[in-house]
């Protein structure tokens, strides 16, 4: 089948917007395909109220088949179309049209007696509340030869979204502006005209009433001059309507002519014999360059980034994991503080703990040493300090790895952002403690002096012997020999003292022999345990930070790698956005070459 | 002026003299002051506004009987032109620093013209036309540019209807743009407390259906059933249709005209027809007509096709003399209809629409005086609006015409009648078809005030029809007053 070259570039059209998402586009475009393939030319009328719109219908029809005048005000769009007898048709919702052109839901249709036309157009038939539009059929040559004639109400203000809404409903192919040429053209026809020569291939100034009007053809001037200015070229065709009519009730020619009607009758008849070629291309031409200009809009300019993107672009991705990255940096430097930080701490505080409790254990040492002998005791007070001390280092050793689980928590908070809870801090498992007790060796009883019989026996002597050397000489004066009785009496006396004053002061200094010696002792018990305390610190510490910095290292790859992703992914959707460009600029150039081809040579063969 | 307008018209001018002493200090408001006062003793300024080429100033013309309106300056621009009553014709033209200084004029066929080398590059923002007119002894008009003019050469034209009393809003057809222009025209205080001054006209009504010899007819039922609108009428106290051109041409109308128009009516009826089918006909150079061609075009100016159409049909038909065709096409043409409602609306309603102007000028200088001394003008501003009995029948008749308030049967009319919607003379109010003695009005109005003290305690009645009964009530006293004084 010879197929048109046109409808290659609009199912091209279509392809597009189908691979950009678009579906009203797509929608939109075959809608107009829809259009194109029929052969009918579809004409709508529209402009502000009592321009002499249904008038002009009726001038190309010949016969009143819109109601018309100043009572009669058109209200809903009419459709007139060829029929074998006249028929007058209201129809209510229109049809809701699937994908394929095709209607789901037939539209609600009322036939009504011809003679009620003017009602129904006027949207004064009661009973018919929420009609859209009227069909009117009718038997004319002008119809049968494939034209259609749309008739519409008034626009008040010529609003470009209402005048979109009328021209869409109606299909058009060629778009007729109404305008009375008794008053120029007023600003918001001029841009309306502007407006729609934007989106239809065929726009055309009707002016309209040009019997009344002595100064039509100037005004006619005028108007062009005036669209010309802002760059609008429309056909620009000034008509009577009452003098076609008049004359088609005479059968005067001449009076035909003055009408304007055969020129403009002229030019729709070309169009129809166009439609399928000449004006289907640039309708596609025109069609085309819209649609480009929708898809390539949002490819030129990424979604400014505070928009809520529901599924971010790649470019915002990227930018996302250098956010990561940077972040990550900055996590990695605070995780590293807090753990020195804590740390130095830690260690501090255990150190004044144990300090602490030795110090207590050695001042009950003093205590007890002050009135015990160290002889006598010895034994069950070695017990004692063992004890107290081991109690210490347990009390401080718990205390340690508490604040342990509590610094790695503080730690690992840094990557609960990441998603790793705060419990995935190594566990400790403590080493065996056992070397500690056993390097901490057994307090030595210290070397004590005792006092033994014999040194007691001589010092009772020496002490006895300075008593009867002193009674005995003071005796000896009284005539008794040296040694009497009394030298002897007072000798046993000194020297019973002389040994209790000597064992008193062994005793002193049993005393403060042990004291050293424990002191001592705790001392060394002290320096053991904080060492160990301290390797066990720095052991817990390198831990940690093994384990962190694994995790951070960790992390980071995956975030580089996801940087890496996004960024091939951005420079991918660079890619494919140049490439669509591409496409576009290729259907552009199509759409282009189609409008410029001339006649003729533009039917190519398809599949 | 009756009893009730002559209080008004005292408050007001009490109201001034309150404000001159507030303000005695305050050079601008004293001059502003001095202005308002000034304007108080001037007829009734109506503005005539509306769309671009709508044909205000073909009203204006109408109005004064003359061709005058438009006076382009040299750049082709209209600006703001007044009309006054005058013993000679004058031009004045005012500049923005408010320097004024007289123009020479010339006559032409499309009206009076001045030299453009004299207006072109002027800062000229007004020009004020004194002529020697009857119509313009109770009226001054304003001729405006159009609205939307879209070239940049704006015109303060809300400044002119903010401080013109009246407006004439002249218009081909109406528009929900053109009641949204006269709704946004209301603001203020005072706007909203003495509701509409305004009075459409529907200009081009001889286009109305095509130009058809029936057209001014079509247009004044068009016009009315405009009026019957609401929404309409909530803007506007009347609609008329104006045929522009027929008037003028009717005020105008020169012997030549009438012997041309004879001619061509005393042509065969086929030759009539054929001839006047379409401008274009009428106007060619060569057509069987027995009127040379440049009178002929002349004429179709003058009157428009539709206006040839008319003369010719009346001259026809019966119109033997230039002065019976000129008064039948000003009757035709609905520019004694315009006449008769500015007369009713206007100018016999010239004390309360002075007194509304005067309030809305006090009401922008209470804005402008500074602290305590601007709020207690504006109050004694707001207290008269409420209380003055004279803007309280404008507001039930601005009411009733939107539809607001209703009365069932002959009492609406009645009731617009009683309350000045007609005209505010006792026999008009009354409704009196023909001349009463004093005693005969007194015993009517007695009448009216009792079946509407009547009708201001039927329990059957809404709250609001009770209260515009006793509206009505208060303005049937006001009357008996006005009678036993006179
Ligand atoms: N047929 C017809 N033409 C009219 C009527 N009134 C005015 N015109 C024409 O309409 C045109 C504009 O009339 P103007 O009176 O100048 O209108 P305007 O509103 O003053 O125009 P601007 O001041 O330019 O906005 C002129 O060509 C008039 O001859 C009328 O009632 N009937
Ligand atoms: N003389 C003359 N009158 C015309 C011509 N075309 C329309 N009219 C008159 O202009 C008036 C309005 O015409 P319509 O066709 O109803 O105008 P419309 O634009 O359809 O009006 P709405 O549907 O109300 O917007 C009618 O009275 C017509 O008779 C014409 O070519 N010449
Ligand atoms: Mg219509
Ligand atoms: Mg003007």
């Amino acid at each position: 089948m010879i197929a048109p070259i046109w409808l290659d570039v609009l199912d091209e059209t279509a392809r597009l917007s189908a691979a950009h998402g678009r579906t009203d586009l797509v929608e939109s475009v075959q809608q107009k395909r829809t259009q194109l393939l029929d052969p009918r030319l579809r004409v709508v009328v529209v402009g502000e109220p009592k321009q002499g719109k249904s008038q002009l219908i009726n001038g190309l029809l010949n016969a009143p088949a819109c109601p018309v005048g100043d009572e009669l005000t058109t209200v809903l769009p009419t459709i007139v179309t060829h029929a074998d007898t006249p028929t007058v048709t209201l129809v209510h919702t229109p049809p809701v049209r699937n994908r394929h052109g095709g209607a789901i839901a037939e539209a609600d249709r009322t036939a009504l007696p011809v003679d009620q036309v003017a009602a129904a157009v006027g949207g004064k038939l009661g009973g018919h509340p929420g009609a859209a539009h009227v069909e009117i059929g009718l038997p004319r040559a002008l119809l049968g030869s494939g034209i259609v004639l749309i008739d519409t109400p008034g626009l008040d203000v010529l609003d470009p979204a209402q005048l979109d809404a009328l021209t869409a409903f109606a299909r058009a192919d060629i778009v007729l502006v109404a305008s009375d040429v008794n008053s120029e053209l007023s600003p918001s026809e001029i841009s309306t005209i502007g407006h729609l020569a934007q989106s239809h291939a065929r726009v055309v100034l009707v002016l309209t009433k040009i019997d009344m009007s002595p100064r039509w053809r100037d005004v006619t001037e005028q108007s062009r001059r005036r669209l010309a200015a802002i760059g609008v070229r429309p056909a620009v065709i000034p008509v009577s309507a009452d003098l076609r009519l008049r004359a088609a009730g005479s059968n005067d020619s001449t009076v035909n002519a003055e009408s304007g009607f055969p020129t403009l009758l002229a030019r729709l008849n070309t169009d129809r014999a166009a439609k399928t070629d000449e004006l289907a291309r640039a309708a596609v031409g025109q069609l085309t360059r819209t649609v480009i200009e929708q898809l390539a809009a949002p490819l030129r300019t990424e979604p400014p980034e505070a928009e809520p993107a529901p599924a971010p672009g790649p470019i915002s991705r990227l930018h996302e994991a250098q956010r990561t990255v940077d972040e990550l940096r900055r996590c990695s430097v605070r995780w590293q503080h807090t753990l020195n930080d804590e740390m130095a701490d830690l260690l501090s505080d255990l150190e004044y703990d144990l300090r602490d409790r030795t110090r207590k254990i050695l001042r009950k040492v003093d205590e007890v040493f002050d009135k015990a002998d160290p002889l006598s005791d010895w034994h069950t007070f070695a017990q004692w300090l063992d004890e107290n001390l081991l109690e210490a280092d347990e009390a401080n050793h718990g205390w340690m790895l508490q604040r342990f689980d509590v610094i790695g928590r503080r730690v690992a908070e840094h990557f609960l952002a990441y998603g790793y809870p705060d419990d995935t801090a190594p566990r400790w498992s403590p080493t065996s403690r056992d070397h500690l007790t056993e390097n901490v060796p057994l307090m030595e009883q210290p070397h004590v002096e005792r006092f033994t019989y014999a040194q007691k026996f001589f010092t009772g002597l020496r002490g006895s012997y300075g008593g009867i050397l002193i009674f005995g000489l003071a005796t000896s004066l009284a005539g008794m020999p040296l040694i009497n009785p009394v030298s002897l009496g007072a000798g046993a006396l000194f020297g019973g003292k002389t040994v209790l004053d000597e064992s008193r002061a062994l005793l002193k200094r049993r005393q403060a022999t042990v004291k050293a010696a424990s002191q001592r002792h705790v001392d060394d018990f002290f320096l053991l345990v904080s060492k160990d305390c301290r390797d066990m610190v720095r052991q817990l510490q390198r831990l940690l930070r093994d384990h962190y910095t694994a995790l951070t290292e960790q992390l980071q790859q995956q975030i580089v790698e996801s940087l890496r992703r996004a960024k091939l992914a951005a420079d991918a959707d660079v890619a494919e956005r140049d490439q669509q460009m591409r496409q576009l600029a290729v259907l552009q150039e199509q759409a282009r070459r189609l409008a410029a081809t001339p006649t003729g040579t533009t039917a190519g063969t398809r599949a | 002026m009756s009893r009730s307008t002559r209080t008004l018209d005292d408050a007001v001018r009490q109201l001034m003299q309150e404000a001159w002493n507030l303000s005695r200090e305050d050079g601008r408001a004293a001059a502003q002051l001095d202005h308002l006062y000034g304007r108080l003793q001037e007829p009734v300024h109506l503005a005539v506004v509306g769309p671009a080429r709508s044909g205000k100033s073909t009203v204006v013309n109408g109005l004064i009987g003359d061709q005058i309106a438009p006076l382009p300056l040299g750049d082709g621009h209209d600006v703001v032109t007044r009309y006054a009553d005058g013993p000679q014709p004058r031009v004045t033209a005012r500049t923005a620093d408010g320097a004024a200084r007289e123009l020479a004029t010339t006559r032409s066929a499309h009206g009076l013209r001045m030299d453009p080398r004299t207006t072109r590059r002027s800062a000229i923002t007004e020009l004020r036309v004194t002529w020697p007119a009857r119509s313009l002894r109770h009226i001054n008009l304003v001729d405006t540019p159009g609205t939307d003019a879209d070239d940049g050469h704006h015109a303060p034209v809300e400044h002119v209807t903010g401080e013109a009393d009246a407006i004439l809003y002249a218009s081909q057809e109406i528009r929900t743009t053109d009641l949204q222009t006269l709704q946004t025209a209301q603001h203020g205080a005072v706007a909203t407390a003495a509701p509409v001054n305004t009075v459409i006209v529907l200009t081009h009504a001889d286009e109305i259906g095509g130009g058809r010899i029936d057209a001014l007819l079509t247009a004044r039922q068009l016009a009315r059933r405009h009026q019957r609108d609401p929404a309409i009428a909530a803007m506007c106290t009347g609609v008329v249709a104006y045929g522009g051109l027929v008037a003028l041409a009717g005020r105008t109308l020169s012997d030549a005209d009438f012997t041309a128009v004879a001619a061509i009516a005393a042509a065969p009826r086929e030759t009539q027809d054929a001839c006047l089918m379409s401008a274009d006909r009428f106007a060619g150079d060569d057509g069987p007509l027995p009127v040379d061609p440049d009178v002929r075009r002349r004429l179709l100016h003058r009157l428009g096709i539709h206006g040839v159409r008319l003369a010719t049909t009346l001259a026809r038909t019966g119109c033997a003399t230039r002065a019976e065709l000129a008064a039948e096409l000003i009757r035709r043409s609905g520019l004694a209809e315009l006449r008769e409602v500015i007369n009713g609306c206007f100018v016999e309603r010239r004390t309360i629409l002075k007194a509304r102007t005067a309030l809305a000028g006090l009401e922008r200088l209470a804005g402008r005086l500074p602290g305590q001394d601007g709020v207690h003008l504006r109050a004694r501003v707001e207290q008269l609006l409420a209380t003055a009995h004279d803007f309280r029948e404008l507001r039930l008749l601005a009411a009733m015409r939107s539809g607001q308030v209703a009365f069932t049967g002959d009492a609406g009319t009645e009731a617009h009648r009683l309350l000045g919607g007609n005209g505010t003379d006792a026999a008009v109010r009354l409704g009196a078809e023909h001349e009463l003695s004093g005693g005969e009005l007194w015993d009517l109005t007695a009448d009216a005030l009792h079946r509407w003290q009547q009708h201001a305690e039927d329990p059957r009645l809404g709250l609001h029809q009770r209260r515009a009964a006793t509206a009505v009530v208060r303005s049937c006293e006001g009357m008996l007053v006005a009678l036993g004084d006179g």
